[in-house]
């Protein structure tokens, strides 16, 4: 408490919200000789004489404003900064007594405190609407600053925001229901990135350049693929025709059931007279390429 | 001598030694020093001081012993304090046992 105080009381005084004579309006030279320590006293009469001016500045400098918390009765301390609040407040009532006697002469709600000031201010009258009115005495300090919490929505808000069923009448057909489910699910023109391929991968030059990117062109259709042993033997090949031709035509002829091992799309075909990729392939990777 | 009869007494002598400039308020305070005054004034006392300080805008030592007068220094005040002042103007004006 005399931490608050002693705070309290010089923030007024650096703040200019107090004056050393508003201490020394309280804090009596009575009171001072009463409950200061002599050597508080000693050093006040050393300062005094030593000035050439004594006032009421010199006298709180000299004590101190936590000297004065100290020894000076909380009562006392407290009636100063009440009145310096109340001061500060617009109030014009010189808080005399101590906050015991003030609170016990007769409670005041606040708003009818407030109300005579010119600082009912639309903070206070909302503080006092979210709080119930507590009754607080007019000597009393202005109560400690509390951040105005949100008050929660309140739930005729949602209530009221959200049609209800019953009342509701349904006017949209099965038909629009469809069309909204159709365009929920349809995805948007351009919304979505390629992920990856739809289709067998092909080793073609710029699948092999992208294997830098395995992530987005995984070759992993091609590896699993079942090692087929072509007993090819040597056929002469065709004058006249390339060397991708001669294997196009060995491919076929050589597997059998070249009809059912997969259907091939259109797209998944390679034009492999324009590729020169295939020279350099192993035989494997031709085999599993033309499937 | 009883407490009183020494009491009168040196309130008797500071105040013919303040009379007759024999010490000045000064002097007084030079050895009734804030501590000394601060230890054994009565907290009225003191509030009297600093209350009439306050209200004259200064603290004087003849402004304190307009309030400490010579029979409250003698009333309050340790006496060998009062005597050491008195001794002190003594010797400052020649006037010596030896």
């Amino acid at each position: 408490m005399k931490a608050f105080f002693v705070a309290a009381l010089s923030s007024a005084l650096d703040l200019g919200i107090a004056t050393p004579d508003d201490v020394l309006k309280h804090a009596r030279p009575d009171l001072l000789a009463e409950h200061l320590p002599r050597p508080l006293w000693a050093r006040l009469l050393t300062a005094c004489l030593g000035a050439p001016k004594v006032d009421a500045q010199l006298v709180v400098e000299t004590v101190g404003v936590s000297n004065l918390c100290e020894h000076i009765p909380e009562a006392v301390i407290w009636a100063c900064i009440a009145e310096i609040g109340a001061r500060s407040l617009g109030g014009e009532v010189a808080v005399q007594k101590p906050v015991v006697a003030a609170s016990s002469s007769g409670p005041k709600p606040l708003a009818a405190s407030t109300a005579a000031g010119p600082i009912a201010t639309s903070e206070t009258t909302n503080s006092s609407r979210h709080t119930p009115a507590k009754p607080l005495a007019i000597g009393a300090p202005p109560p400690p600053e509390t951040k105005a919490q949100p008050a929660p929505p309140p739930a005729k808000a949602v209530s009221t925001s959200i049609p209800a069923p019953s009342s509701a009448p349904v006017t949209i057909g099965i038909e629009d229901v469809v069309a909204e489910l159709d365009a929920e699910a349809a995805p948007p023109a351009r919304a979505r990135t390629p992920t990856g391929q739809r289709f067998r991968q092909t080793n073609t030059n710029i699948g092999r350049l992208a294997q830098a990117n395995q992530t987005k062109r995984p070759q992993a259709q091609a590896a699993a693929a079942p090692p087929e042993v072509l007993a090819t033997p040597a056929r002469p090949a065709r004058r006249g025709e390339t060397e991708i031709e001669v294997e196009i035509e060995t491919d076929v002829k050589s597997s059998d059931d070249w009809r059912t091992a997969l259907a091939v799309e259109d797209e998944q075909l390679v034009d492999w007279s324009s590729s020169e990729e295939t020279m350099t392939t192993t035989e494997g990777d031709t085999h599993s390429r033309k499937r | 001598m009883s407490q009183d009869q020494r009491q009168a007494w040196f309130a008797r002598m500071m105040e013919s030694g303040l009379e007759n400039s024999i010490f000045k308020p000064s002097d007084v305070l030079a050895h009734a020093t804030p501590d000394v005054l601060a230890s054994h004034l009565p907290p009225d006392l003191l509030s009297k001081v600093l209350a009439a300080s306050l209200a004259a805008g200064s603290m004087t030592p003849e402004r304190v012993l307009e309030t400490v007068t010579p029979e409250l220094l003698a009333k309050h005040l340790p006496h060998d304090v009062l005597w050491a002042c008195i001794a002190a103007a003594a010797a400052r004006a020649g006037v010596t046992t030896s």
